[in-house]
């Protein structure tokens, strides 16, 4: 039995027993808490039945437990949603959207989902991946380089943390920016995009080039929305052992700290990254990593696991101590000893050691008979290890230091004492979906700026500082093509170096959806356009679209503000809607809120709302992977899926100034017969090359095969498979309906390609809409007949490889 | 052993071209400073502990420095102020409050190497520019370039060609 708290035991302890919510938010302001007045009430109830003050270690405590970050409380509280003249009541957006998306698809393969710290799917018969997906947006706006590299290194620990630990095979990125070359002005202090760019992709090569993971997958996204909040996603893949998902902490096992030492470093991480981002932001949440030194907890890591030497892991992320042992401790109890931590600076408050986010920690159960055996195996890799103290059966989470308690609390008040607060929502679509504004242009400028445009053209410069082949088993590469840079739809990973099977051809990869331009629309439209772009990315290279799993991202605004929050249920709504559709599980995810700053005039700038979709899919064999380049002349071109009028959002209305219109729409059930009928035709090998159509649509999918493969082609747009009532050859070049593929096929199997899209994809488009030329020029004959374009590649390759480097100076 | 602090500069020889020296130079002229001609980048290393000029010697030339493209020097703890507009030397340093993970690596890699365990090791990036600017517009550039305020200070000073 510990002592009762000392509250003196802190340096500044604090009084809130009868201050008034004025004081509170006062004091809540000063030391970065992020709690609201319902909290601080709950705060003040719970402490008024412990007849005591609270200290300021459990004030801390409470706040990082209960931050957005942490708890996701917009996710899982009550909204009063109004859409149009109704208005109903969602419990629990979280449960009603991305949990029973994944309940209702009930996948046999999915072997943890939304309970650890990452998302794990059946990767054959003893082997599971573990996928997750972090953003780090907050700390890289601060400082890009840093922000960026403990946002890489904290998602590997992510997934070090997964089950019984995890190996990473792979790590990806998805960033968005303002544009480089911006040139309006910025508010004091603030960093211009391109050096948040620069930073950031900095940062993300160092870790993961260090760490030895490749990284092989991801996008970027320019906007000058962004450019006061960018968004660095980065994301893991691991590979554990299926007997390794489990974990549980059993009471008197160890809590057994490694890695890193603690530091003042990263105070207030967690509640930083809940609030809006000011001039006042903590630079104290801003931290450098130590890449080296995680690797040497990877390696001694798992080397324990393997020995079975502790029950559970998981990491010291936001909230540092008190979030991880928290978080292990939920269901039983820990005492902990501060004075054993290891520290960098002797000088550390209790509340700092407790709190710290120091990066490259984690924090083990460790069973006491096997304590020696671990030590020893984390020494052999100059790894410390600390025993800080142990789990309980007291349902209470006891932190001591130097014999003075300086935290105690229920863990059911610490894990479930957080009010719900009903908040409210709305969503009105925009007042007109007409498209209005903007002149004509002509087709071959519109495809010229369509390619060399930021959000289309080459990211060589970037993917080029990045480690893509360490452990040697990236099949397919993030560029491709003859040269070895063209745009790749996804990579496909062969993890034979962490399986030692060199006669298992299985592989999996891992693509994208992200398009913020139909959200400004509709997000309903956008989250359904997300995930379907990214399983058709998969499909592409030779993915099992039947065995995706979803990660999902969601990076807002104030959900305080109700159009905002609206607009984050309608999307996440879509997101319910297309995993249903497609059934495709969600298997974890995350939210991001806040990301809205005060420009330079003093004005709210928030960013669009933006969804990520990662998915993750089994490559059944990896000899069948195929790439998105033209393959030689004079074969066969199909197009998969239906051209609409539905170019809102479109890249090419961008390019003509033209605003409104329809976004793109899914229909989940044809888009998924066709995606299989193409994957079936690729394991028989019967596919030479296939590239999703996106921004940009039919006329930029061809022509970045073209100038990949230095190859032509002739289209003939009457035989597109399309809307009837289309009678305009732009419409049908630059429409971006979802679901669509142009796949190339040898002249003599045109006919077994054709099969596999008979009886069981009645619904499914496909047409055969021309044929590759040697000569690399793209020549489109337009619905009356006549030719309407004939363009150089090589002009367009050039106009698409020199955007990026001369933006960036 | 009396606690000593020693700085160790690690640099290209001047035969071989600064690829971070002319990135640099290119968003210096992007802030402004278009009379600059050149930058050369260099590492500036602080050793404080119980470890003598000698050890810090054997540590500079077998472990700091790659002896085939760079060479090092070891740095008086305070130099001599100069005179001159045509050459500057700015070093970009971690604040105290940040994790040095460079500096670590090298504390502990000295140790391995049988010497004196140092203290404490920080790293610094240090810019060595050619070309006329004044102070203050330096400094304000490379607080927009090569170095964030949150993290980092910054030294500016006139230097030796």
């Amino acid at each position: 039995m510990s002592a009762p708290v000392d509250a003196s035991a802190d340096r500044d302890a604090l009084c809130v027993l009868g201050k008034s919510p004025k004081d509170l938010r006062a004091l809540a302001e000063a030391r970065h808490l992020s709690l609201n007045d319902s909290e601080w009430a709950a705060i003040q109830g719970h402490f008024k039945l412990l007849k005591r003050e609270p200290s300021l270690s459990e004030i801390e405590t409470v706040a990082q437990t209960w931050s957005e970050h942490c708890k996701h409380k917009t996710f899982t509280s009550p909204i009063r949603y109004t859409e149009g003249r109704k208005t109903r009541l969602i419990k629990n957006l979280f449960e009603e959207t991305i949990v029973a998306a994944t309940t209702a698809a009930k996948k046999p393969w999915c072997l943890s989902v939304f309970k650890d710290n990452a998302g794990v799917v059946a990767f054959g018969k003893t082997w599971a991946l573990a996928f997750k997906a972090e953003t780090h947006n907050h700390p890289s706006a601060l400082e890009p380089y840093g922000g960026a590299e403990t946002g890489v290194g904290g998602v590997i620990r992510d997934v070090l943390g997964c089950g019984l630990g995890a190996k990473p095979v792979l790590n990806t990125d998805v960033f968005c920016f303002g544009r480089p070359d911006y040139k309006g002005a910025l508010p004091e202090g603030a960093h211009h995009p391109a050096r948040t760019l620069r930073g950031v992709v900095e940062g993300v090569r160092d870790y993961g080039n260090r760490m030895g993971i490749p990284t092989a997958g991801g996008a970027i996204w320019f906007d000058d929305d962004y450019r006061l909040n960018p968004l660095v996603f980065c994301g893991t893949v691991g590979l554990l052992p299926q007997w390794a998902v489990k974990k549980g902490v059993k009471a008197g096992d160890l809590i057994v700290a490694v890695g890193g030492r603690t530091g003042r470093d990263g105070l207030h991480g967690a509640t930083f990254s809940s609030a809006v981002l000011g001039t006042d932001s903590p630079s104290s949440a801003v931290q450098i990593g130590h890449a080296i030194a995680e690797k040497r907890v990877l390696d001694a890591l798992l080397r324990a696991r393997d020995r079975r030497l502790y029950s559970s892991v998981t990491d010291c992320g936001a909230g540092g101590f008190s979030s991880a042992v928290g978080e292990l401790a939920a269901h039983c109890g820990a005492r902990v000893r501060l004075e054993a931590v290891p520290l960098k600076t002797s000088d550390l408050e209790s509340w700092e050691i407790w709190l710290s986010e120091s990066q490259e920690r984690m924090v083990l159960a460790v069973p006491p008979k096997n304590l020696k055996a671990l030590e020893t195996v984390f020494a052999a890799e100059g790894c410390e290890t600390a025993v800080i103290g142990e789990f309980t059966r007291s349902g209470r989470l006891e932190v001591l230091h130097h014999d003075r308690t300086v935290v105690d609390l229920d863990m059911k008040f610490l894990h479930n004492g957080l009010p719900r607060v009903s908040r409210e929502a709305v969503w009105n679509p925009p007042p007109s979906a007409k498209p209005s504004g903007g002149a004509e242009m002509n087709i071959a400028h519109v495809l010229r700026e369509a390619v060399a445009h930021l959000n289309v053209c080459s990211r060589e410069r970037i993917i080029r500082q990045y480690d893509h082949e360490v452990q040697g088993g990236t099949i397919i590469k993030p560029l491709q093509g003859v040269r070895h840079d063209g745009p790749g739809d996804a990579c496909v990973i062969w993890p034979y170096a962490a399986t030692g099977d060199l006669e298992d051809f299985a592989g999996f990869s891992v693509a994208h959806g992200l398009n913020p331009d139909y959200g400004r629309l509709d997000p309903y439209a956008m989250a359904m356009a997300c995930v379907d772009e990214a399983l058709r990315n998969l499909t592409c290279v030779g993915a099992d679209p039947s065995r995706a799993a979803l990660l999902d991202n969601f990076c807002w605004a104030s959900p305080e503000d109700p159009k905002q929050l609206g607009a984050l249920v309608r999307a996440a709504e879509g997101c319910r809607d297309a995993a249903k559709g497609f059934s495709a599980p969600f298997i974890s995810g995350k939210d991001s809120l806040y990301n809205q700053s005060k420009d330079e005039k003093g004005r709210p700038l928030q960013i669009p709302g933006t969804l990520l979709i990662s998915a993750l899919a089994p490559v059944p064999d990896i000899r069948k992977a195929v790439t998105m380049d033209f393959k030689g002349p004079g074969n066969a071109l199909y197009l998969i899926g239906r051209t609409n009028d539905e170019l809102g959002g479109s890249l090419y209305y961008k390019l003509l100034g033209r605003s409104g219109g329809t976004p793109p729409q899914v229909c989940p059930a044809s888009a998924l017969d066709g995606f299989k009928s193409l994957h079936s035709a690729i394991l028989k090998g019967l596919v030479l090359s296939a590239h999703d159509l996106s921004e940009g649509g039919l006329a930029v999918t061809a022509a970045e095969m073209g100038f990949s493969g230095e190859f032509g082609c002739l289209l003939d747009l009457d035989e597109v498979p399309r809307d009837p009532r289309i009678y305009c050859n732009a419409t049908l070049l630059f429409s971006e309906s979802p679901s669509r593929i142009l796949v190339e096929v040898k002249p003599d199997a045109e006919s077994s390609f054709l099969r596999h899209f008979g009886k069981g994809a009645k619904s499914a488009s496909v047409r055969r809409v021309g044929t590759t030329t040697a000569n690399p020029v793209l020549k489109v004959v337009g619905l009356d007949g006549s030719s309407i374009l004939e363009q150089s590649l090589r002009e367009l390759k050039e106009g698409w490889q020199k955007t990026l480097p001369e933006a960036l100076g | 052993m009396a606690v000593n602090t020693h700085l160790v500069e690690v640099r290209l020889r001047p035969e071989f071209a600064d690829a971070e020296g002319a990135s640099a130079l290119g968003l210096l002229h992007g802030q402004g400073l278009s009379s600059l001609k050149e930058v050369r980048v260099s590492r500036l290393y602080e050793l404080k502990g119980p470890i003598s000029s000698n050890q810090v010697q054997q540590a500079a030339k077998d472990l700091l420095c790659d002896g085939v493209t760079q060479e090092y020097r070891i740095l008086a703890p305070v130099q001599a102020p100069l005179n001159g507009m045509n050459f500057w030397r700015v070093e970009v340093w971690l604040k105290h409050t940040v994790t040095d993970p460079v500096g670590e690596t090298v504390k502990t890699a000295i140790a391995e190497m049988g010497l004196p365990c140092p203290e404490t090791v920080r790293c610094a990036q240090v810019y060595r520019l050619a070309g006329r600017c004044a102070k203050p517009q330096l400094e304000r550039a490379v607080s927009k370039t090569v170095a964030n305020p949150l993290i980092h200070r910054c030294i500016v000073s006139e230097a030796h060609p």
